[in-house]
């Protein structure tokens, strides 16, 4: 026996193999990818067959045998096709018509007598390389979509069909220019050879192969787990954790369920049908999707606490069916992902392919869930130490405030005791003597500060209560203006009102001036350079706009976000005693928010600052109709 | 018995007007200062016998204000007056004399006065 034999029995053998470890499989998992492969591998068995039973018997084959053989050369590219479909999606129309074109050729050869016509045997190579082409191109798109273990199947698939076509091509080429025969068939050996293997790995990877094109992924992502934690939003890590999970198993996409304990639901944060995968691009919507315990694959899953697999959801869950269909999900692996007993969600990786996955799949699934699990707690006790330090803050600013707001009191009644002392015993040692008033005044001003000072710290407590609206009656929110702007116009910060018509809305009048004159105020006092200060009123929305505008120092942007709260102070104000306790804007939005509006701020430092409250009011304010 | 006068050192004008009156209708010689840096000045020209120091203050505080004695070579009495809580702490982060805690009587100022100073001047 030559090399050359050698080889094509070898060929053989790997054919009639692969055919039955294909079988077997198709068997213990009635897919129809797997019958497909088992069909392809048949065909070519019993094409191979039929070659060494009339060389061994040294018959020559009957003419119904040789159309027999012929017709199942014919399947190939047919069950390629469908193998296309399994794995991707063929047009419906190219489907049928290949099947008709597999009937009419199958019909020929047996039928044509003695042997096909020329101009036939043609359109039978156009059928089949055309189907081969297409099918080989498929693959090679397929490949180039997908990543992971699919990604290297689909190269091995590609690289089959790609040898298979070549060794069509060189039996043809050896019928038509018949040349070195040793060669020409030791080429198409090592061709068919190596298109048997293509396949095998590509369709019906073993275990070991498997795992080993799964590893980089795996490793990749674990390797990144560890970091993953520190990522600024749980949003982030959860998309991380899904990329890392379908990466690991060459899936379409993967979706993580967050366990909501008080709404009883999962919440996806993407819908699991991974049609960002498809554009490429990072997700950027948000839109969520809910799933109960004990509903679909992942709600199951999740309630069971075990982790499941549905090879094809359509058949394995046909409740559902509809909405597998609709978010293109067939084949998912689900595992829960939990932390000791603290049931944190599920990790659901899918594809719209059943033959993508394999049994031994869950148990990456579940290896990745727990490697989820360890990095969402990890990320939960850092939220819980932000919250910590966040409380601590809170209480510390307290304590600086309350600190603060001791000596601001006491400087006031400094004053007012000893002088009030002062007073008493002068009038005491000199009965005669004229009032002092230096002294007087003095008391006045200081026992005005000290009430300005206790009603202020009342009013921030009753913002805490909600308790700041009182008395409410109808009121023209222009008019209010006006009469603070009047009172605070002055040749160094004129006071400009710019207001069209009338603002009416239900207030307590008292507060909505205290809200008004103390942005005035602020304007005049954060303007010592002098400046318009410019009040607006007007209606946007539905709602009754006012707007407070100076030319003053402005605000620094880092302070923005924390002007209204409690005690915060400008960081560029370095007014202690005037600056009063930063209680003013806290009270001023609580004013706008307990009337049901809101207060908002834009500032730019050096130019100038402008509040602005929406309040809302009553409609248009037009003649009434009766 | 000190020579010199009492230097009042406070950002809030009421205080310090209020207590200078209280010592000169006593008769004590009285110079104010609206802040550390201030206070320095005067000391610059004229050695007090006494400093009524308030702690918190712009441009310069309180320990800005002794550290700038130190750096003097000067060691005068100082009296702290605070709204603070910490009066007592700071008085001995300064190495002053004593403090007195705002609001405060006038006889309780008066004592400490004359305790560090003496009686006025006849």
């Amino acid at each position: 026996m030559d090399a050359n034999a050698l080889l094509q029995a070898l060929t053989q053998a790997l054919f009639v193999v692969i055919f039955l470890v294909v079988a077997v499989q198709s068997v213990r998992r009635p897919l129809r990818a797997t019958i497909d492969i088992a069909l392809l591998f048949g065909a070519v068995s019993l094409v191979i067959a039929e070659g060494l039973a009339t060389a061994l018997l040294d018959i020559t084959p009957s003419r119904v045998l040789q159309a027999t053989a012929g017709a199942l050369v014919m399947t190939l590219p047919y069950l390629l096709l469908r193998l296309v479909d399994d794995f991707s999606d063929v047009p419906r129309w190219l489907m049928r018509g290949a099947e008709a074109g597999l009937a009419l050729a199958v019909t020929g050869l047996f039928a044509w007598e003695p042997a096909l016509p020329a101009a036939v045997t043609l359109l039978y190579v156009l059928y089949f390389f055309g189907l081969e082409a297409y099918a080989a191109v498929a693959f090679v798109r397929e490949a180039s979509r997908s990543r992971g273990v699919t990604r290297r199947r689909m190269q091995a698939v590609a690289i089959g069909s790609l040898l298979l076509g070549l060794t069509i091509f060189i039996a043809g080429l050896q019928a038509v220019a018949p040349g070195p025969a040793g060669f020409w068939s030791a080429l198409s050996g090592v061709t068919a050879f190596g298109s048997g293997l293509g396949y095998f790995f590509g369709f019906a990877p073993p275990p070991v192969l498997r795992r080993a094109w799964q590893e980089p992924e795996l490793r990749a992502f674990l390797g990144r787990a560890a970091s993953l934690p520190r990522l600024p939003h749980t949003s982030a890590i959860v998309a991380e954790l899904e990329r890392g999970a379908a990466a690991a198993l060459g899936a379409a996409g993967a979706g993580i369920g967050l366990w909501d304990e008080s709404r009883n639901v999962l919440v996806f944060s993407l819908p699991p049908a991974g049609q960002q995968e498809a554009s490429g691009r990072a997700p950027t919507d948000t839109e969520e999707y809910e799933v109960r315990p004990g509903e679909m694959a992942a709600g199951r899953a999740f309630a069971l606490q075990q982790p499941l697999f549905y090879e094809n959801a359509l058949r394995d869950d046909p409740a559902y069916a509809d909405v597998y269909r609709r978010s293109g999900v067939i084949a998912v692996l689900v595992a829960p992902i939990t932390a000791g007993s603290k049931r944190l969600g599920v990790l659901a990786v899918y594809a719209s392919h059943p033959p993508i996955f394999a049994e031994d799949d869950l148990v990456l699934v579940r290896l990745l869930a727990d490697q989820a699990a360890v990095v969402l707690e990890a990320r939960a006790l850092i939220d819980e130490a932000a919250r910590v330090q966040a409380r601590e803050e809170a209480a510390r600013l307290k304590d600086d405030f309350l600190s603060s707001a001791a000596h601001d009191l006491k400087t006031p009644l400094t004053t007012l005791v000893a002088q009030a002392q002062l007073l008493e015993r002068r009038a005491t040692r000199q009965p005669g003597a004229p009032a002092d008033l230096d002294g007087i005044t003095r008391i006045v001003r200081e026992s005005e500060r000290l009430r300005d000072l206790v009603l202020e710290l009342l009013d921030a407590s009753r913002v805490e209560d909600g308790r700041l609206v009182g008395f409410v009656e109808t009121v023209d929110l222009v008019e209010i203006a006006r009469e603070i702007c009047k009172r605070h116009d002055s040749a160094r910060h004129p006071c400009l009102l710019d207001a069209e018509e009338p603002v009416v809305g239900d207030f307590d009048p008292l507060r909505i001036a205290q809200l008004v004159e103390n942005l005035v105020e602020n304007a005049v006092k954060y303007s010592p350079g002098g400046g318009e200060v410019r009040v607006r009123v007007w209606r946007e929305g539905g709602e009754g706009r006012l707007s407070v505008t100076d030319q003053g120092i402005g605000i620094p942007a880092d302070d923005l976000p924390h002007i209204f709260q409690r005690f915060h102070r400008g960081s560029n104000v370095d007014d202690r005693r005037f600056a009063g306790m930063g209680l003013g804007l806290f009270i001023c939005r609580g004013i706008a928010e307990q009337h049901g509006g809101r207060i908002e701020v834009r500032s730019t430092p050096g130019r100038g600052t402008t509040f602005e409250v929406a309040l809302p009011v009553r409609a248009e304010a037009g003649v009434p109709t009766s | 018995v000190s020579d010199g006068t009492i230097l009042v050192v406070d950002d809030d004008p009421s205080i310090r007007a209020t207590i200078s009156e209280i010592l000169r209708m006593e008769g004590y010689p009285v110079e104010v200062a609206a802040n550390g840096a201030e206070a320095l000045t005067t000391v610059e020209r004229s050695r007090p016998g006494l400093v009524l120091l308030d702690m918190r203050m712009p441009v310069l505080d309180g320990w800005g204000f002794a550290r700038g004695l130190r750096e003097r070579g000067v060691d005068l009495p100082i009296l702290v007056m605070t709204a603070a809580q910490n009066a007592r702490r700071w008085a001995e982060e300064i190495g002053a004399d004593g403090y007195l805690a705002k609001p405060f009587d006038i006889d309780d100022l008066l004592d400490a006065v004359e305790r560090r100073y003496g009686p006025p001047p006849a």
